[in-house]
């Protein structure tokens, strides 16, 4: 997610363009583990988790030697793929060699949310001192470690399992986790775009900012197991959406208002999630058919969010540059400053907004610094109220995104109420 | 166990109580307020350019000059003045290139009689202003009066 704003200006593509990058790789998951539901209980389980990290790895390998934004979509596709194949066999593998389904599902569940813990924070470090393609290159010897552990695990690592061949015992928790997920790509897309591309942040202050999300998620944890499944399940979903519509009113750029309603979010998935994950497995319907279920119906929940927030926010964005381009007018046109000064600085300032039109990041404090606002107070002031009212109406262009996010959220919160009965059934 | 589900649901009340008053935060920043500075109406007069000398009299004749403009095209200052370079994005559908340079002639000239009957401009230097708003290229004018600033000197 924090490679995002550099693929952007890198590709020189659109906020639909580089969603994609995303999509891809989530609608690969989800394509390929709904698909594996008839298969997966017949194959072994070593076997998939082998194919699915030697997949992985050479498609990580693809993606950080992409050259183009199509050829880095199509690794992205096969990355996706191989995902899906391990992470639908490690859940049984890790049964098996812990020897418990319960231990397993645990382990499981607790390395999914470490990656997204740990993902943002190490992203972002990887894009600020190397470049977008060191998260992908980064991802390949972890890859090629799972797959040495993974050929070295026992050949009979899979669990005996049981067979019941519906899960609908399943589909209300999974519904929730879906929207939940899909609610989280409002967050993640959404947030990582605002706070380094339109904010300005670097990747590393923008993984600190985001990181909060994670952060909150795990300190939550003894809170969920204190709170009855359904108190955490509805309690967690109320906080995203609340998280969420604090994130669409944010009033201006602002990181600690950002930090505090990601920390909602955070805690709203880490109350939830786990109660959610432990719903979503039938171990009598196969531990290995129940895990790829979950595991594909969240990853259709973030591409259906992926789905219908980009275009939301894309269609959203050329009215605000609009609204955004006229009051910078307004506030140069205004500017207590000589004309001597304005008049560079405005040509130069139109000379950024025309690198905007071609996909760059404009830096719009430059034509003032480089006119002198370090000296001048008055400039320097314009400076900072220009870019201020930019930011703020390119921010607020965000809200229609964040609120449909937060109904995604709301939305599972209605599901888990309307089935408490079934959710955990 | 009562007791742990009582503190669990009491300290997730607390956090609902802190995410509404977190959105209260907001609003009570302006969230529900448009951002500033708003677009003024060009036809409704405003507070005149307020810098002194010689650069100030420029501005303020040219910022004059541009609302009647505007005023007069049926849209704002700040469309006119983007929409005169190609690379903002900005466009007026509505006029073409001649029709808009005639308002906004029009606009400065009018703009000056206003600074003549100020007295900001001295009466025997006023038809050599009008002269040049009605002469000097366009672009020139607009790129802040530079020309009138070169007479005044």
């Amino acid at each position: 997610m924090l490679a995002l704003p550099e693929l952007y200006g890198h590709f020189h593509t659109s906020i639909e363009g580089v969603s994609w990058v995303v999509t891809a790789y989530n609608a690969a998951v989800a394509v390929t583990a709904l698909a594996l539901i008839a298969l997966v209980h017949r194959v072994r389980a070593r076997g998939i988790l082998v194919a699915g990290l030697l997949v992985f790895f050479l498609a990580s390998l693809a993606c950080s030697l992409a050259v183009s934004l199509p050829l880095l979509i199509a690794a992205r596709c096969v990355q996706g793929a191989g995902a899906a194949l391990l992470l639908a066999a490690s859940l049984p593998v890790l049964g098996a060699l812990t020897g418990s389904v319960a231990r397993g599902a645990a382990i499981w569940t607790l390395a999914g949310t470490f990656g997204i813990a740990l993902g943002p924070a190490l992203g972002g470090v990887l894009t600020q001192v190397f470049d977008w393609r060191a998260i992908f290159a980064a991802q390949a010897p972890v890859a090629a470690l799972g797959l040495i552990a993974a050929l070295a695990a026992p050949r009979r690592a899979a669990l005996e399992e049981g067979w019941r061949s519906s899960l609908t015992r399943t589909w209300p928790a999974n519904a929730c986790l879906g929207l939940l997920f899909g609610a989280l790509v409002g967050v993640l897309f959404l947030a990582v775009l605002l706070v380094i591309t339109v904010w300005g942040y670097s990747p590393i202050t923008g993984a600190a900012i985001v990181s909060v999300l994670p952060v909150a998620t795990l300190v939550s944890r003894p809170l969920g197991r204190r709170l009855g499944g359904l108190t955490a399940i509805c309690g967690g979903a109320a906080l995203v959406a609340a998280g969420l519509v604090a994130l669409a009113l944010l009033p201006s750029p602002s990181a600690w208002l950002a930090a505090a309603a990601l920390a909602f979010c955070g805690i709203g998935l880490g109350l939830a999630v786990p109660t959610l994950s432990d719903a979503a497995l039938d171990p009598a319907a196969g531990l290995a058919r129940s895990g790829t279920f979950t595991v594909g119906v969240r990853h259709l929940g973030l591409v259906l969010a992926l789905a219908s927030i980009a275009p939301l926010l894309a269609a959203g964005l050329p009215a605000a540059g609009r609204q955004a381009k006229l009051r910078a007018a307004t506030v140069l046109l205004d500017a207590p400053v000589g004309l001597s000064t304005k008049v560079p600085v405005a040509l130069d300032l139109a000379g950024e907004f025309e690198r905007a039109r071609a996909g760059e990041i404009p830096d719009l404090a430059k034509p003032f610094d480089d006119h002198g606002a370090g000296s001048d107070p008055k400039l320097a002031a314009t400076r900072d109220t220009l870019v201020g009212t930019i930011e703020e109406t390119i921010t607020r262009a965000f809200r229609p995104a964040f609120l449909l996010s937060a109904g995604l959220a709301a939305l599972a919160l209605a599901v888990a109420l309307v089935a408490r009965r079934r959710v955990l059934e | 166990m009562t007791a742990r589900l009582t503190f669990g649901a009491a300290v997730l009340l607390v956090l609902l109580a802190a995410a509404s008053a977190l959105v209260g935060v907001e609003l009570g920043k302006g969230a529900a307020r448009s951002v500033s500075p708003p677009l003024a109406k060009p036809c409704q007069a405003r507070a005149p350019f307020a810098g002194g000398g010689i650069d100030g009299l420029i501005q303020r004749i040219v910022l004059d000059g541009l609302d009647g403009a505007a005023c007069r095209l049926g849209t704002t200052r700040e469309e006119l003045v983007l929409s005169l370079r190609p690379g903002t994005g900005i466009r007026l559908g509505h006029a073409d290139q001649s029709t808009v340079e005639e308002a906004i002639r029009a606009g400065l000239l009018r703009s000056v009689d206003e600074a003549e009957r100020r007295g900001d401009i001295p009466g025997f230097l006023a038809p050599a202003v009008r002269r040049l708003v009605q002469t000097v290229p366009l672009a020139r004018l607009i790129q802040g009066g530079i020309s009138l600033g070169d007479l005044l000197r």
